[in-house]
């Protein structure tokens, strides 16, 4: 049920923002059910009579009325999705030869005979991309193929100049695996498992710009390593397949083999979608969805998809979902049809005869198995297991530099709850104002241990601390230093207290009479007097139990 | 035929089968061509039990023009190929673990240190690249990127005309 209201959330936010599309696929929709939109707080039954009676008028629908009927059709149905991401490693050279890969760089400068497949040049594979690929594949707990080789998927396009694409086709390195992520809280939370079917390595293509009469070729990213990972059909909804990649991202992110930039192109994923109504075994016609190029994108791209289906299939129209590629269209929120496909094209694949056999010993995997970092889900449910919340913890290990901060800020002794609310609150704000990464902030985490120990201890007030919070965050320096320039020890002596609250009394002697005559909450007038003569330093739970005493004596 | 089976019976005389330590459950002998054969239990006969490939649509996949009667000159010598490959599959494979590769030697790996070319000027020349007769006016440079006919009339035939990547 929870998943049908996500469904229904995603729904009403592409519908709000494009109803053109559902009126030009299926006007006959509206028209014919304007009847049960006109009273979608009745009962089934009256429903079908007020259809008879009344006429369909020619307004705009209501926007909650026109989700709750897509809502309701796609609760009929059960989404497969699969998804095929392509990983750009950061490796310093290409996959088969010497050329450094820069994003960015002017055209064809990083090019050599070997990548743009002049006659005579041969591949010699780099050996980080197999480390990386080993990497990988145990991150995402697959079984490696400690022996595999390369293929060629042989196809004619212009970014391709040796006219095949060096592949992996039937033995890839890694197969088998799976992913353990959690839901963000916002989407209803819960723990989810996706199955990882392959990982393989290939190369990237060049870069196709089309221009007015043709297209324009970039042979800098020809040959740039990439690592295919097919996931099983194993996610449900939008919100799980965006997830599946966002945790992709960290993974990878985690382990150094790829920045994972969606916007970049580091990280690419094509989205594979059928609907089928629920209970049945056969699987709906699968239709791919490309041009993605953010999470969101996927979550949204998908939900599009699965309404459009259901709308076609609740229609008896069935038939016109074919097996093809749709393009996400970002600004109308929409797929659209490509190209239909001519039945599946014909690869050819056959063994890569210039590379020979990759071959793994199980001393080199475990070697790379020791050196694996903690992974986001080993840490997820480390900090689980520490006693923090779910929202803490998706924060926390979402990005792998904050989690090490966390890390270092708790080894220096902080409390775990304060520790977390620091990063998560002030600091984090902090970032995003000034539009910084965690590791360029001043404020080291030895420094916020020492923060979050003063103010524990009563050395400052809270209040003090969030102030000085902002300059060790600018300009860095030490937390002692800073109380010792600036003075700001909290005063915890009573006495100390007593004569700044006498003077404040006797300096509003108008203000007593008025407490004195029942205005009591003019102890806040007070308390804030206190304060500002004491410079902020009176501890105020100190400060208003005795000025409460002090107003009240001459009662 | 006699030349073409002794040729046959030299190179299986010199294939060495390679007895790998892991047996990967998906590898298959690979067929360039679709058969309707299992994996092991081939048949003794001589005479190959292999399809033909389609000609006409091979030769669109690989972008050969043939005129129909050079289909028809094709099309037996290229059964004659088949069948020639064909006559491995008498030899029995039963007690044999099967090998990714004809190889003899793994790991020729290269280190990740950059190294750049430097005559890239002469690389994406004109003549270099497009020496497939005349050089046509929408093929050549365009400042630093190469350029290319029109998407459109690139996928034909078995393809869609679209990058997989």
């Amino acid at each position: 049920m929870t998943v049908g209201r996500l469904l229904s959330l995603k729904v009403s936010v592409f519908l709000s923002s494009v109803p053109v599309s559902v009126h030009k696929q299926t006007g006959r929709i509206l028209h014919v059910r304007n009847g049960v939109l006109y009273c979608t707080m009745k009962s089934s039954q009256s429903q079908t009579a007020t259809q008879e009676k009344q006429q369909p008028p020619k307004v705009k629908v209501p926007q909650h009325a026109l989700k709750k009927t897509v809502d309701k059709i796609t609760r009929d149905y059960e989404a497969i999705i699969g998804i095929e991401t392509h990983v750009q490693l950061s490796t310093l050279t290409k996959a088969f030869c010497s050329c450094p890969y820069n994003y960015g760089s002017q055209p064809n400068t990083s090019i050599c005979p070997i990548c743009m497949g002049l006659p005579g040049a041969l591949p010699v594979l780099n050996s980080k991309v197999i480390e990386f690929a080993v990497k990988l594949g145990l991150a995402l707990n697959c079984k490696l193929s400690l022996n595999s080789k390369f293929d060629r998927k042989q196809y004619f396009y212009p970014d391709l100049p040796k006219g095949y694409q060096i592949s992996q086709f039937d033995i890839p390195i890694a197969t088998g695996g799976y992913v353990d992520l959690d839901l963000p809280l916002e989407f209803g939370g819960g723990h989810r498992k996706f199955g990882i079917t392959r990982v393989h390595m290939e190369e990237d293509a060049g870069k196709l710009l089309h221009s007015g009469n043709g297209a324009q070729v970039d042979l800098n990213r020809a040959g740039v390593p990439l690592l295919e990972i097919v996931s099983e059909p194993d996610m449900r909804t939008g919100i799980e397949a965006a997830e599946y990649a966002a945790e992709l991202q960290r993974v990878v992110r985690y382990l150094g083999i790829s920045n994972g930039n969606m916007q970049e192109g580091s990280l690419r994923c094509d989205v594979n979608v059928s609907i089928r109504p629920i209970g049945q075994s056969e699987f709906g016609t699968k239709v791919e969805i490309k041009n993605l190029n953010s999470f969101s994108s996927i979550n949204r791209a998908i939900d599009f998809e699965i309404s459009r289906q259901a709308l076609l299939l609740s229609e008896g129209q069935g038939d016109q979902i074919v097996q093809e590629t749709r393009l996400w269209e970002e600004g109308a929120q929409k797929t659209i049809t490509m190209r239909k496909k001519e039945g599946l094209s014909d690869y050819r694949y056959f063994p890569e005869p210039d590379l020979p056999e990759v071959i793994l010993t199980q001393e080199y995997v475990d070697s790379i198995l020791k050196s694996l970092p903690e992974l986001p889900e080993m840490k997820r449910r480390r900090y689980e297991n520490m006693g923090l919340s779910m929202q803490d913890v998706l924060f926390l290990a979402n990005d792998m530099n904050v989690a090490e901060y966390f890390d270092e800020t708790l080894s220096s002794g902080a409390d775990l709850k304060l520790a977390a609310n620091w990063i998560m609150g002030d600091i984090a704000a902090y970032m995003k104002n000034e539009k910084l990464s965690i590791n360029e902030i001043k404020l080291t985490p030895k420094e916020l241990a020492e923060l979050i120990a003063s103010i524990k201890g009563g050395t400052i007030s809270g209040k003090i601390g969030k102030e000085i919070l902002f300059e060790l965050l600018a300009k860095g320096g030490t937390v002692k230093g800073l109380i010792e320039e600036k003075d700001l020890v909290q005063i915890v002596d009573p006495v100390e207290i007593g004569k700044i609250i006498d003077k404040v009394i006797s300096e509003n002697p108008k203000q007593l009479e008025q407490y004195r005559g029942g205005k009591t909450k003019l102890q806040g007038f007070f308390a804030g007097q206190v304060m500002k003569l004491s410079k902020g330093k009176a501890n105020p739970g100190l400060l208003n139990k005795i000025l409460l005493e002090k107003l009240n004596a001459k009662n | 035929m006699a030349m073409g089976s002794s040729r046959a019976l030299l190179i299986l005389s010199n294939f060495k089968f390679k007895t790998t330590a892991s047996s990967s459950s998906s590898s298959k002998p690979f067929f360039p061509f679709k058969t309707n054969l299992g994996t092991r239990n081939f048949s003794t006969k001589i005479r190959s039990s292999l399809q033909p490939p389609d000609l006409p649509r091979l030769a669109e996949t690989a972008r050969i023009s043939l005129a129909p009667n050079e289909v028809e000159e094709f099309a037996p010598k290229i059964r004659q190929v088949i069948d020639w490959f064909g006559q491995l599959q008498a030899v029995d494979l039963d007690n044999v673990e099967p090998a990714l590769r004809a190889d003899t030697e793994g790991d020729n790996l290269r280190e990740d240190v950059p190294e750049t070319f430097e005559n890239t000027e002469a690389l994406i020349a004109s003549d270099t690249l497009w020496n497939l007769g005349e050089p046509s006016s929408n093929t050549g440079m365009e400042g630093s990127f190469l350029l290319t006919y029109e998407i459109s009339n690139i996928g034909k035939g078995g393809f869609d005309g679209m990058s997989p990547s």
